[in-house]
């Protein structure tokens, strides 16, 4: 690989994980959109979007709230997508490599949030002084720099080397060590799904993932169709509920409602 | 608060000053996020385009507001949007001569801040982004694979937060923090959480289905013949039951209060016993 390319994955590292607008955040975190990415600079956007979005599946309904962050996805993402090109890897096979991955991108995080606050006294500081342009200076310019200096300089790093190293590690992990990493990520996936249910499985919406789950096991429905389906179900269940007119209707979001309605809800909570 | 005359009372930001820091709140929210204060520096920011417009001629009442605003902030970037619209719209109020003591304007925000934050992370991250992926998800993985997928999400999901932000933004400023309470507290939320749900729930059960991949790799082999238990017992019954088992079993740890990374492990622990002793194939 060269140096070129990976500082250009490193730098849409950083665009994913800083928060930047347009960019970070709700879109180009996602792997699914930085995989994408990813494959463009190494010449294979189609690949790149495929396994991207694979290994997105594990990281659905990852929430970060109160500034946790409990798994960085956009590492995994980026560095995931362009071991699968580089290597040959399926997209199984990547998403299992990509996880552990993840996990160790969040120190990029937890260094940033934390040596941000010295950008704060300079803000307090040019406030004081009436000097409020240079706010744009200490919220924005200043921490991306810093920003950029931890995110595109390890994963540029990780990107030329260990592309360099993950076709020979295939090599030697050939036969059973490589289909104990498929089963793996085959698995993840479930985990991706679990996190989402934590916040939809609720109530009397519950009966409905079997509902889809038999949809899609005897029809072989695209999900799209099967969404549209979800849709029209939730829209007639409404109504339906809501024509009876009792409370159980406001109350039929269950858990959810509990959560709209604390005030005591605290967001470092996980 | 008399929120009710705002429309015939004239102000004094013009309209092009209020968009321009809905804008700089949505764009550079995070750009500096940091535990001292969270969004705090983010809030001060919104008010760079506004403030020379409450107080035209007096430079220590600026520095008042912008001090005021830059304390301890943080919550969902999109849904708390409206805390900033109604920050303005009270130091507006107060700028016009309004009685409103500064711990008022302090105080609805950081007690708006909670719920908000709640409801946003949950219905944003938990249930719209979700489904919204896994929709894409499929798309881009169907066929011979594609990059429609990718490409429709990133445009969706850019222009969803740009427009609700933005809108919530302007109802703070317009309707005040009565009508935010009374948003929240409304039964209409959580009909629309609920239906949400069931949306997702139905996507969820088909994600199961496509993209987890667990069979049983178990043969029996008595006088010659050989059991495929995945074939001929799990596949004649009931297709994908280890998927689906799998799942929920995770989701029972979860609501059990395990950790992701504990599942991970326990993923790569399962993974590894499972596949070498050919319990389970990918």
């Amino acid at each position: 690989m060269l140096i070129i390319t990976a500082v250009l994955l490193g730098i849409v590292y950083w665009l994913g994980e800083a928060n930047l607008p347009f960019v970070g955040l709700w879109t180009l975190q996602r792997p699914l959109v930085c995989g994408l990415i990813t494959g463009m600079i190494l010449g294979h956007p189609v690949t790149g979007a495929v396994v991207g979005g694979t290994i997105n599946l594990v990281y659905l309904g990852f929430i970060s709230a109160g500034g946790s962050m409990p798994t960085d996805m956009a590492l995994a993402g980026v560095l995931g997508t362009a071991y699968a090109i580089t290597g040959h890897l399926d997209a199984e096979t990547a998403l299992a490599i990509a996880v552990p991955i993840g996990i160790l991108g969040t120190i990029v995080w937890y260094l940033r949030m934390t040596i941000d606050s010295v950008f704060v006294h300079m803000g307090d500081r040019w406030v004081a002084e009436g000097k409020f342009n240079r706010l744009y200076l200490s919220n924005v310019i200043l921490p991306q720099i810093f920003s950029a200096i931890i995110c595109i300089i390890p994963c540029a790093l990780a990107a030329k080397f260990g592309a360099e190293y993950i076709q020979s590690f295939i090599t030697l992990m050939a036969g059973k060590p490589l289909q104990i990493f498929q089963v793996i990520g085959g698995l993840m996936p479930a985990l991706g799904i679990a996190i989402t249910l934590q916040y939809i499985f609720k109530g009397e919406a519950r009966i409905f993932l079997f509902l889809g789950f038999m949809i899609a096991t005897v029809s072989g429905m695209t999900l799209i169709e099967q969404g549209i389906i979800g849709l029209i179900a939730a829209v007639v269940y409404t109504q339906v509920t809501g024509k009876i007119g009792t409370p159980a209707a406001a109350l039929a979001g269950g858990g959810s409602a509990a959560i709209a309605g604390n005030p005591n809800y605290d967001p470092d909570e996980e | 608060m008399a929120k009710k005359n705002v429309e015939d009372k004239k102000r004094l930001i013009p309209h092009k000053a209020l968009f321009r820091a809905a804008m700089i709140w949505e764009t550079w929210v995070q750009t500096c996020y940091n535990y001292e204060r969270m969004m705090g520096m983010a809030c001060g920011h919104t008010f760079l385009p506004v403030v020379k417009y409450l107080y035209p001629d007096n430079k220590e009442k600026q520095i008042d507001v912008m001090t005021r605003e830059m304390e301890f902030f943080n919550v969902h970037p999109e849904f708390g949007s409206c805390i900033l619209g109604l920050a303005i719209s009270l130091e507006e109020d107060k700028a016009m001569g309004a009685d409103i003591p500064n711990e008022f304007i302090t105080n609805i925000k950081t007690s708006l801040m909670g719920p908000l934050a709640g409801i946003g992370d949950t219905i944003w991250q938990g249930v719209l982004i979700p489904i919204l992926l896994a929709l894409c998800i499929d798309i881009t993985r169907s066929g011979n694979g594609n990059v429609w997928g990718a490409v429709i999400y990133a445009v969706a999901m850019l222009l969803i937060t740009y427009i609700f932000s933005v809108s919530n933004f302007m109802f703070g400023y317009r309707s005040g923090g009565d009508a935010i309470m009374d948003f929240l507290e409304k039964g209409t939320l959580s009909k629309l959480l609920n239906g949400a749900s069931i949306m997702g729930c139905m996507v969820m059960g088909g994600l199961i289905v496509n993209y987890v991949k667990v069979k049983c790799g178990i043969v029996i082999s008595s006088s010659g013949s050989d059991f495929n238990l995945q074939k001929s017992l799990f596949d004649a019954i009931l297709p994908n039951i280890l998927p689906l088992g799998a799942t929920l079993g995770i989701y029972g740890l979860m609501q059990k209060k395990w950790t992701s990374i504990k599942i991970i492990l326990l993923i790569v622990v399962v993974g590894i016993i499972g596949g070498y002793l050919n319990i389970l194939v990918a």
